[in-house]
């Protein structure tokens, strides 16, 4: 991973923490199990999908949208970076 | 209306004409009315131009499916289910599926989804209809009931478990297996076409299979987004066709030696259908806002929709019955019409009380303002 990928991972992962944890109004570390943990209603899981796609201007479509991808925020951030695996970071 | 959707209205008034009536009493829709529409990309006008669609957006599609709402909500609710097919293919599908699938629900084919089963209503969590993996082939295998447009589709999307999770898996309605067979004189939406199915060891290839592994509720509630949000601006042509007819009425009908909108206790039941609409309107404005932007709050502006729709249509259809009196007290009136057809939005996509319930986990858990 480069410099810049890295530092894009890290902030996607901020990011989404910061939605989760106004969501659920808990801190929420990166590697729980949202789903596990009951903090996830279906409900939210669609809002969170939603987010994502307007937040990282990335599309999660068919078999990306596996529970996997969503149980924690880690898994969450890898979708996000690999989703955006193809474009330049915007800050450079 | 923007331009995907210009002299759509019209081609709408010429297929319906004044035979909803007679539709909601024969129950059926003839198969040109369908078909036409279909090749035109209107009954699902939110695909992408890319896939052979309209491209319209949730706001102009919405107001769309109002103006077919108000003229006949058992041709709005044919809609309602192909547009969320297109939706669940577009939400689940790879781009392969996109391909094959969407430009025929744009083009002529019709289509239905299948969610709800003899023990799975409004707990859906408890279906047992199963999509099994066998090689490059899938089996699947259940009971399906209550499905919109069924008696119509060419393919019928139907939900069930697989694997661990769930998928949605396209059914060609010719498939050997599927069996068909018509709800008996539903209590609105006569024409709609509900059906129950029945999939016994149906056979298909893998590549009928949209997504797969998803949670279940996650893939019922992405496939259900549509359909309330169409719901929901179906219930605002109700509401539209009952103040039509109320108001109409009470301009016109004299008793008691003046007009009955100079009567205050009509008057207030026109003054509530005219607020009933603009509740209705500016809710279903708002969610299809969020729909446009891509916002996440389209996951419960769409919820708060159907449920704002469905309750005030429900109430608006009694008023306006109460408005007409013995004018509209016969089979197949709009207003009569209008009475059953809401009372039913009422129960499905999510009854009121299921929506009740999600809009309350909603405000039990969302941030301080």
């Amino acid at each position: 991973m480069s410099m810049d990928q890295a530092v894009t991972a890290e902030a996607t992962e901020q990011a989404i923490t910061a939605f989760v944890s106004e969501r659920v109004k808990a801190e929420v570390p990166a590697d729980q199990d949202l789903f596990g943990s009951g903090l996830v209603s279906s409900m939210f899981a669609m809002e969170l999908v939603v987010h994502l796609e307007q937040a990282f201007s990335v599309q999660i479509l068919g078999d990306d949208l596996k529970r996997d991808n969503f149980r924690t925020i880690a898994a969450m951030t890898a979708l996000v970076v690999r989703l955006r695996g193809g474009e330049k970071p915007a800050d450079v | 209306m923007s331009e995907p959707l210009a002299g759509a209205r019209e081609i709408v008034d010429d297929l319906v004409g004044d035979r909803a009536a007679e539709w909601d009493r024969t129950g059926l829709i003839p198969d040109d009315v369908l078909r036409t529409l279909s090749a035109r990309g209107l009954l699902c006008a939110g695909v992408p131009e890319a896939s052979g669609g309209l491209g319209a957006s949730s706001a102009a599609n919405g107001e769309f499916t109002a103006f077919v709402g108000s003229r006949c909500s058992s041709l709005r609710s044919v809609m309602t289910s192909q547009g969320m097919a297109a939706w669940t293919i577009q939400r689940l599908g790879s781009a392969q599926q996109h391909a094959e699938y969407l430009p025929k629900l744009a083009g002529g084919q019709l289509a239905a989804v299948a969610f709800s089963e003899p023990e799975a209503g409004s707990d859906l969590s408890a279906m047992t209809t199963t999509i099994e993996q066998d090689d490059d082939t899938v089996v699947v295998r259940g009971q399906k009931v209550w499905t919109t447009a069924a008696h119509y589709a060419d393919m019928i999307v139907v939900v069930g478990r697989y694997g661990s999770g769930a998928a949605a898996v396209v059914v060609p309605a010719s498939a050997p297996g599927v069996t068909v067979t018509r709800v008996a004189q539903p209590s609105g939406c006569r024409a709609a076409g509900h059906a129950n199915v029945t999939l016994d060891e149906v056979r298909l290839p893998a590549t009928a299979v949209l997504g797969g592994g998803q949670p279940l509720m996650l893939l019922v509630t992405t496939a259900l987004a549509y359909g309330r949000i169409s719901v929901a601006w179906g219930c605002v042509g109700i509401l539209r066709a009952c103040l039509d007819a109320a108001r109409g009425h009470a301009r016109t009908r004299t008793q008691f030696g003046k007009r009955l909108a100079d009567h205050q206790l009509v008057a207030r039941h026109l003054a509530n259908l005219l607020t009933s609409e603009q509740i209705a309107t500016r809710v279903c404005e708002h969610a299809s806002r969020c729909w446009d932007q891509g916002s996440p709050e389209m996951v419960v502006a769409t919820v708060l929709a159907k449920q704002v729709g469905a309750v005030q249509a429900a109430q608006g259809a009694a008023t306006a019955v109460q408005v007409l009196g013995s004018a509209a007290a016969h089979e197949g009136h709009v207003v009569e019409r209008a009475y059953r057809d809401a009372k039913l939005m009422e129960l499905i996509e999510g009854s009121t009380e299921i929506c009740e319930l999600i809009l309350a986990d909603h405000a039990v858990s969302m941030p301080a303002t």
